[in-house]
């Protein structure tokens, strides 16, 4: 049954206020954003909003974090790290404060809505800025169990939270392990490396290109800092071709994470990066639209590793 | 939590000019730093630290301690002159200021300095931390006050007013706000880079209680901290019209001494001015 990234994220907030973690949620303006009307209803004390002073949230934020609290951030990822860069950099990293960032429907989520709201660079931006772990979940079991784990784990974090509703993929007992990468499937020289939900559009897309006689291997990356870099090491060594696939620019995200690894330890692994093209902003269309004219839903994966496909032995 | 000095204005005079001694002598051994802010917060700091905040430096951690969060940055040098005067740290530190690896690096930085609450250096931070500190104590009915000492160059940034807004809005009667108000910013004067006056006026529509006093006398300073009202859900704003290099004549409420340091026999000449 799919839910929803972000009502999963609620109800962990309501859990963990229920059970006396210090918490408090910041938002500006963007209580219907982040779905948080329920928490709001039962914990309105715990819910700080600004108004729309995308600065003082994360300054705020690090202040109640200094006061004791464990503050999260709720709003849409491009205010949130585009207007407030300079105080995510400061306030969050350098001063290693408390505080739980959620980058809300980040991507092309706003679709038509246009570049404004786009948020195609908040993983290129955030892995320049040092001392913060930064995570894109897969699924809704995965938030649950990354909501839990960083709201006891002290320092600052990141999270890429997708807007999406999905059915759970990973393991029902396994908790939250920073660094670790997810294998859903195992096969063929081709292995497609996903960035948060998209690792969905990946698995259907395996689906259709098994029924056509083409193994692949998929895994998730939902933990891009911490990562272990051996497990990724061995998975690029064991495949001939890696697929990259994300809702991101091409420059700066899982593609360049991948690129840079192949690059410093001479894997020789050929590499695809789908994402939005270097250099361009996605256009102001639906989603499904520019998901369809970048490759990053099934039908274009699939015709991405057939490609790809032609050129390596399967 | 009681300031654990608690002096006189005469006794906290002396202090100050303890500090500006340190200031000329720590910039001029560095040979880099903040003299004319330094000088300019001078008398702030040494009010703030030897009887307004509640902290005490043999338990700088004290959960119930006030908080400072010295939001113009670059006056780092007078910041750390104060705490190795009131004791928050050994004095011999101030001769490895803006040295690789020193516990006293070129802004404040938290992870590095005891008694530092908060990093700074890029300007218009200061007020949306001291919000969200003063919040925080609110939120859990905990007693200690926030302090923050803002320059007026940075009064140009958005995000003082977004914070002073939120600060008004939710009523923050333990959020004591400060301005070195010395009318000089790193090109020129304050008025001619960007028209901020008037002050008073806007402060007050903002929802604050201001107070407006000479910020180089201590007298006036701890007379204005202790006419703050409290619990009357408003904001404080003392407003401290400084001069600028305040103590050294030749440096006093010139641009040029922004970023410059005494060489030479400035050095001595700042020196016997203070004695």
């Amino acid at each position: 049954m799919k839910k929803g990234m972000r009502e999963t994220m609620v109800d962990v907030m309501m859990d963990e206020a229920r059970a006396g973690t210090n918490l408090v949620v910041l938002v500006s303006d963007s209580t219907s954003t982040s779905k948080i009307k329920p928490f709001q209803e039962e914990f309105g004390d715990k819910v700080v909003n600004v108004g729309i002073a995308e600065q003082n949230l994360v300054g705020a934020a690090a202040g109640m974090a200094l006061g004791g609290m464990v503050p999260i951030t709720a709003n849409a990822a491009p205010f949130l790290l585009n207007r407030s860069n300079e105080q995510v950099k400061n306030d969050i990293c350098y001063s290693e404060t408390n505080v739980k960032l959620v980058g809300l429907n980040p991507g092309f989520a706003y679709g038509a809505l246009g570049p404004t709201h786009h948020s195609i660079d908040d993983i290129s931006i955030m892995r320049g800025f040092g001392a913060i772990s930064i995570f894109a979940p897969q699924d809704p079991r995965e938030t649950a169990h990354l909501f839990r784990h960083v709201l006891h784990t002290e320092g600052p974090v990141y999270i890429r939270l997708d807007s999406i509703s999905a059915e759970n993929l990973t393991a029902t007992a396994a908790g939250f392990q920073p660094g670790k990468l997810t294998v859903h499937r195992q096969g063929g020289q081709l292995v497609m490396l996903a960035l948060g939900t998209s690792v969905h559009h990946c698995i259907t897309a395996a689906e259709t290109l098994q029924q056509e006689g083409i193994d692949t291997s998929v895994v998730g990356v939902s933990s891009i800092r911490p990562i272990d870099y051996d497990q990724l090491e061995q998975i690029l060594s064991s495949h001939e071709t890696v697929l990259t696939v994300e809702e991101h620019s091409v420059h700066g995200g899982l593609g360049s994470l991948v690129a840079e690894l192949i690059a410093e330890r001479q894997l020789g692994t050929r590499l695809k990066r789908s994402g939005i093209d270097e250099g361009t902003f996605a256009p102001a269309s639906p989603a499904d639209a520019i998901r369809t004219r970048y490759r990053l839903d099934a039908d274009g994966i699939v015709a991405s590793a057939k490609e790809l496909a032609g050129k390596v032995k399967v | 939590m009681e300031n654990s000095h608690l002096l006189s204005p005469d006794n906290i005079k002396e202090k100050a000019r303890n500090i500006r001694k340190k200031i000329i002598e720590m910039n001029s051994h560095a040979g880099e730093g903040h003299t004319g802010a330094d000088l300019s917060e001078t008398d702030i700091l040494a009010v703030l630290y030897f009887h307004v905040l509640g902290v005490n430096p043999n338990c700088i951690n004290a959960s119930d301690r006030d908080r400072f969060v010295l939001s113009k940055g670059h006056g780092a040098g007078g910041l750390y002159c104060t705490l190795s005067e009131a004791g928050f740290f050994d004095k011999s530190w101030l001769n490895t200021y803006l040295e690789p690896g020193s516990h006293l690096p070129g802004h404040p930085v938290r992870q590095k300095t005891p008694g530092v609450e908060f990093n700074t250096g890029a300007l218009g931070h200061g007020l949306p931390v001291a919000f969200g500190l003063a919040l925080s104590a609110k939120k859990q009915d905990l007693d200690w006050k926030t302090y923050v000492l803002l320059g007026d160059g940075e009064l140009a940034e958005g995000s003082i007013w977004e914070a002073a807004m939120a600060a008004a809005h939710y009523k923050l009667d333990n959020l004591i706000v400060i301005i070195d108000r010395n009318t000089l910013q790193l090109a020129d004067r304050t008025e001619t880079i960007m028209q901020l006056e008037p002050l008073q006026e806007k402060w007050e529509a903002f929802g604050f209680e201001v107070h407006c006093v000479n910020g180089n006398e201590p007298e006036e300073l701890l007379n204005a901290f202790h006419s703050l009202q409290p619990e009357n859900e408003q904001p404080k704003l003392i407003l401290a019209r400084t001069i600028k290099g305040k103590g050294i004549s030749f440096i006093e409420d010139k641009a040029a001494w922004h970023h410059r340091i005494p060489v030479g026999d400035e050095v001595f000449a700042a020196i016997k001015e203070l004695e």
